[in-house]
């Protein structure tokens, strides 16, 4: 078999040589750290998003705030850590990259104690990629479902875009954690030194690298660096937080419509349902879903206009814009819609005929929330007899 | 105080076996009384007995899904029913929900709902009156 000078490391054996040499400290406590904890943060996150995204947002949001935290973090002990943490010393230029992998196919050896330059690019990617999913999750967050900072600002359709490149970027992360892995493995055999373990030791063989120009670590103006920017973060989250979400249904319900609407099922929230519905609705209330449910005319026509005045249309909400398209077949029910269907479907039939919920139509004895016409997916709970 | 709470379903059974429109029920009864006179001179009086069976009736004409008064409100007027939409519904016996029958307004557009619903036309004000005699005294 041919021996290609880029694979000849894999048929020598230099553990003596590295062995000789004392080991030297390369990455700081900070590193380590971060490091451990951005694994927890990420798997938290992609076990929550990829498996079950709805059950589990909350904690699918507190990672995602961990990992923005983090990314900070690394961003600022970039330039206050010790030598090998800061980004003065990833030398991820192209012409660095391209160098390194011509020194690997020549099968040379060059030492890198830091990252090596393909290393370099690779932190600096996945650092990227992370501070795009945060960013993109925070948009989905503000525009799908209204909560967040930015829900006083993101539309539902722009959320809706947003939340596909999220969802490309989770699936790019997972590529690119793949790489890191490979390119771990790769380097470790390589340079027959496991690098895995100076990830959490902290120490690679030596010698030091005279080369690169000494730092040490100021830990107190990293600290100082983070807490500008979570003094000024945080708060402004906070703030943005509290702010009205756009379109999203703030009026109280007209106690008349709440009262009538309300007495023979859930008073379904008007931004359900389009104009147009409720149109046909009021004018067959005498005919109601196979019963009578007349009102006199004047309570009918207070009742119609409350509904035309904050239907559907007038908002950009999940549920606003859930139930727009009918089924041609029974069009004024709700939840013979496609949209509603397709929300439920992870949902057994038997569980809505249970006494506990009382029919599909009884949006809150599952919605806690439903009233207000959010529909928000943290505040869902099917009522434990209807699960038996 | 044992002896008290022994004694309290007695006493509520005793209270209920007694009960009797007060003035907001009799205010209707009275109103559907001069309705019913209108109609017909010679107006006899309300009856619990033909209330009940108005209640308890399954009807020829209703609606494919509402077939009798029990549908929704249950053949036990002192227990709770449900509404097809899957909704509690009071008891109706005046005795277990002490506020029935007392707006007329909320009486009337019911009747004129349910009996719709049920017998697919409007109940004359002897039915409305029965109904009402059976309930109060339920
Ligand atoms: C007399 C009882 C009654 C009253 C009063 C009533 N409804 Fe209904 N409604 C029903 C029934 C029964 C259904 C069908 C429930 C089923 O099939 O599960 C229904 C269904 C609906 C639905 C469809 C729910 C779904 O499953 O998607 C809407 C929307 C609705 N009603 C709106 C209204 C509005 C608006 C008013 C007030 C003007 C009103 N209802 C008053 C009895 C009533
Ligand atoms: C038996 C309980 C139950 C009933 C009744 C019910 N829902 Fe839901 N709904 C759920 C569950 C559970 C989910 C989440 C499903 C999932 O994640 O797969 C959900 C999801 C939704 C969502 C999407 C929430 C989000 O942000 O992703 C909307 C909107 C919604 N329901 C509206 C309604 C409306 C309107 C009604 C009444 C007409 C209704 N639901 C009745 C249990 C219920
Ligand atoms: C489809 C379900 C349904 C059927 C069938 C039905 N009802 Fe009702 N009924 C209701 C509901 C819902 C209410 C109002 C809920 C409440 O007041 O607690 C009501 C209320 C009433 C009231 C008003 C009580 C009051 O406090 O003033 C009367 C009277 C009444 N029903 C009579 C009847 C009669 C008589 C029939 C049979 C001919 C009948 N109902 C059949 C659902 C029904």
């Amino acid at each position: 078999m041919a021996r290609s000078p880029a694979l000849a490391f894999l048929f020598e054996d230099n553990s003596a040589r590295l062995a000789a040499v004392p080991p030297v400290p390369v990455w700081d406590l900070g590193v380590r750290v971060f490091h451990g904890l951005l694994i927890l943060a990420v798997s938290v996150c992609a076990a929550t998003g990829f498996i079950a995204s709805r059950d589990w947002l909350g904690l699918h949001l507190l990672g995602g705030e961990i990992v923005i935290g983090l990314v900070v973090f690394r961003l600022v002990w970039g330039q206050s850590g010790s030598t090998y943490a800061r980004f003065s010393t990833f030398h991820a230029s192209w012409a660095a990259i391209s160098a390194h992998v011509h020194e690997i196919a020549r099968g040379e050896r060059r030492p890198h104690l830091g990252h090596n330059p393909v290393g370099a690019a690779m932190v600096l990617a996945l650092l990227v990629f992370l501070a795009g999913l945060v960013g993109t999750g925070v948009w989905a967050l503000g525009g799908v479902l209204k909560q967040g900072p930015l829900a006083f600002l993101a539309s539902y359709t722009s959320g809706l875009t947003a939340r596909s490149i999220h969802n490309l970027l989770a699936i790019g992360i997972l590529a690119l954690v793949g790489l890191h892995l490979a390119g771990v493995a790769f380097e470790s055999l390589r340079v027959r030194q496991n690098l895995t373990r100076s990830m959490i030791t902290g120490r690679k063989p030596g010698p030091d690298d005279e080369a690169e120009p000494r730092h040490s670590a100021r830990p107190l103006r990293a600290l100082l660096a983070m807490a500008l920017v979570a003094g000024l973060v945080v708060p402004g989250t906070v703030a943005l937080s509290a702010r009205p979400g756009l379109g999203v249904p703030a009026g109280a319900t007209d106690p008349a419509y709440a009262r009538e609407c309300g007495a023979c099922h859930f008073a379904y929230p008007a931004s359900l349902a389009t104009q147009a519905v409720w149109h046909s609705l009021m004018n067959g209330l005498d005919a109601h879903f196979g019963e009578n449910a007349s009102l006199d005319a004047a309570q009918t026509a207070s009742i119609a206009s409350y509904l035309d005045l904050n239907a559907a249309e007038h908002f950009d909400t999940l549920a606003s814009h859930s139930f727009r398209l009918m089924n041609p077949g029974d069009p004024m029910r709700l939840t013979a819609s496609p949209g509603w269907t397709r929300l439920h479907r992870s949902i057994a039939e038997s569980v809505f005929t249970t006494r506990a919920v009382g029919g599909k139509g009884a949006c809150n004895a599952c919605h806690q929330d439903g009233a207000t016409g959010r529909f928000d997916p943290q505040r869902i709970s099917i009522p434990k007899e209807a699960l038996n | 105080m044992t002896r008290f709470v022994i004694l309290l379903p007695v006493l509520l059974a005793a209270a209920a076996a007694q009960a009797a429109p007060g003035p907001a029920q009799q205010a209707e009864l009275d109103a559907y009384t001069g309705m019913a006179k209108a109609a017909d001179p010679n107006f006899g009086g309300f009856s619990a007995a033909r209330g009940q069976a108005l209640f308890l009736a399954t009807s020829k004409t209703a609606r494919p899904d509402t077939p009798s008064c029990t549908t929704c409100h249950t053949t036990d007027p002192t227990k709770v029913g449900r509404t097809r939409a899957g909704k509690e519904i009071g008891p109706m016996a005046l005795s277990a929900k002490p506020d029935r029958y007392s707006v007329m307004a909320d009486t009337e557009k019911w009747f004129a709902r349910n009996c719709d619903s049920v017998l697919m036309r409007a109940c004359t004000p002897m039915e409305k009156g029965d109904f009402i005699t059976f309930m109060t005294g339920q």
